[in-house]
């Protein structure tokens, strides 16, 4: 048995799931973490480092990092790569100001070998807001179809109202399901 | 001093009740009390167990980082064989400090946080170094998944999901940094005065740029509200919902009610606010910081249509992403004195 069968033995054995959450400061991470949990999203303060959250869904167990965008924080955003099995990139879709920081931001996240095997979740957030770019607009802004290194996917959301929080995640998890549980 | 106010309450109470009432409230006021401490006693034993785990973390950190160091420093002079050994140590060591930090974090302070990590992030570096100084080119360790090998690295389209619901595109993706029409904004003025009515705002997003010598008025609960190269203005908002964000503002003053407030590169700038939950600021200087007292006619109903709670104002607890130490205060933002306070906001 090679060493990747162990490994993938033994994950499947956890059937535990490290996801990342990252994006420029005030796309919406924090209010997404704290939706998908159901909880208060009334009293979120800017991230001053990061939170983690540990849930339960679809008999997986998730560990989901939330770690601050301030651009002060973005150089400790490497401390958190490691074994990560999902990167979900959180957006702001009605910031057009800064859609080019935030590709350039991305771009350089997925040369990290670090990364190299994780899936990737762009939630295009804010999509209750009028002036919001649709999922369309921002995957190319993004350049996402760019994208040859991982298995990615763009999903419209809105953190506030909750919608299509769920079909994000299912998606991500499926993918990472399908390359990480599957024995051979 | 706490004392005597106790006491002249008290009295205050007495003269307008009974005596049996007055033994009443002694009684309450007494069993209060008893919680009070009992409430006072558990907050501190739980302070000093962090207390504890902070100290055995910093112990056992500090020990761990400094076998590390040495066994950097070893590496110098030493043989190939002997540098290979050594780094993979190393190596080995500084993942699992860093599998420590990440256990430890929940309960150390986010400036010890980022000191600890700082400090990792320099091991990290140096065995970089010493690795590439030492034995170039040649990698060891196990290669992370090789694409070519790797039948799930393959690209995959991505669009297998139902839409997003989003609201009708037109298949106008002009991402170019300018407001789009469905976007309520101000933008390139000198030297007006601008007002945006409840209709035009309630709900939406809106944003100023490139303002100078402007007097904004806006009537109205927006969804967020954003500013940006903003010189010698004065903007007054009505309660915002979600966040406000600014960047390059300079020598103005502002009043708006919001959730967050998220500011940037601003200099010289009085900000009158509500917030629900907290500022911010990264790169600023002289930003300075008094609770919102601006009012218009429908301010109250604003507040409920933004949903903020009017008796929750934390205004004055800013944290300065430039400025993590404990203890000391920031010295890039102040509280405006109460003498110096702005109370007339007519046009
Ligand atoms: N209208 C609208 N506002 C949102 C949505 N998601 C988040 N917000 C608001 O955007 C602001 C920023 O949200 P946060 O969750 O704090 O953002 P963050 O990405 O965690 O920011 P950092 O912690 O600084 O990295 C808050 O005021 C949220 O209420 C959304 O889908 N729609
Ligand atoms: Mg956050």
């Amino acid at each position: 048995m090679g060493l990747l069968t162990i490994l993938k033995k033994m994950k499947q054995k956890e059937r535990e799931m490290r996801l990342l959450m990252l994006g420029l400061d005030n796309a919406g991470k924090t209010t997404i973490l704290k939706k998908f949990n159901g909880e208060d999203v009334s009293t979120i303060s800017p991230t001053l480092g990061f939170n983690i959250k540990t849930l339960e869904h679809r008999g997986f167990k998730l560990n989901i990092w939330d770690v601050g965008g301030q651009k002060s924080l973005r150089s400790y955003w490497r401390n958190y790569f490691e074994s990560t099995d999902g990167l979900v990139w959180v957006v702001d879709s009605a910031d057009r100001l800064r859609l080019e920081d935030c590709r350039q931001e991305l771009s350089s996240l997925l040369l990290e070998e670090r990364l190299a095997g994780a899936t990737l979740l762009v939630f295009a957030n804010k999509q209750d807001l009028p002036g919001a770019l649709s999922k369309e607009a921002i995957r190319e802004a993004l350049a996402l179809d760019e994208i040859k290194s991982h298995h990615w996917c763009i999903i419209g959301c809105s953190a506030v109202t909750g919608e299509n929080l769920l079909a994000g995640v299912d998606w991500l998890l499926d993918d990472i399901a399908a390359r990480i549980f599957t024995t051979d | 001093m706490d004392v005597v106010a106790e006491v002249s309450q008290e009295t205050g109470f007495a003269g307008e009740s009974g005596a049996d009432k007055l033994q009443e409230r002694l009684q309450k006021r007494h069993q209060a009390r008893v919680e009070d401490a009992e409430r006072r006693k558990e907050a501190k034993e739980s302070q000093s167990v962090a207390e504890e785990k902070g100290e055995y973390f910093y112990t056992t950190f500090n020990k761990e980082r400094a076998s590390i160091e040495e066994l950097l420093s070893s590496c110098s002079g030493a043989d190939r064989a002997a540098v290979t050994r050594t780094l993979e140590e190393a190596t080995a060591k500084t993942v699992q400090l860093q599998k420590f930090l990440n256990d430890s974090m929940l309960f150390l302070k986010q400036y010890d946080l980022r000191q600890a990590q700082a400090a990792l992030q320099k091991l990290q570096t140096s065995l970089t170094e010493i690795r590439e100084e030492a034995l170039p080119k040649k990698k060891f360790g196990f290669r992370a998944r090789t694409k070519a090998t790797d039948p799930v690295s393959a690209p995959v389209s991505a669009t297998p999901l139902p839409d997003a619901g989003t609201p009708a595109d037109s298949g106008s993706t002009k991402v170019d940094g300018a407001a789009a029409p469905e976007q309520c904004s101000f933008s390139n003025m000198d030297n007006v005065s601008l007002t945006k009515t409840a209709e035009e705002i309630q709900k939406r997003d809106v944003l100023l740029t490139h303002l100078t010598n402007c007097k904004v008025r806006l009537f109205g609960a927006p969804s967020t509200l954003h500013l940006k190269h903003i010189d010698s203005c004065e903007i007054l908002c009505g309660p915002v919902s979600s966040s406000v964000f600014i960047d390059h503002c300079t020598n103005s003053t502002l009043a708006v009610p919001c959730q967050q407030l998220r500011t940037h590169n601003t200099t010289d700038t009085q900000v009158y606010l509500h917030v629900t939950s907290r500022a911010i600021i990264e790169d600023c200087r002289g930003v300075s910081f008094a609770p919102f007292s601006w009012s218009y006619p429908t301010l109250e109903e604003d507040f409920t249509v933004a949903g903020l709670d009017q008796d929750r104002n934390n205004w004055n607890q800013v944290d300065d992403f430039n400025w993590l130490a404990a203890g000391t205060p920031s010295p890039n933002w102040t509280v405006i004195p109460e003498v110096d306070r702005k109370t007339n906001w007519d046009p």
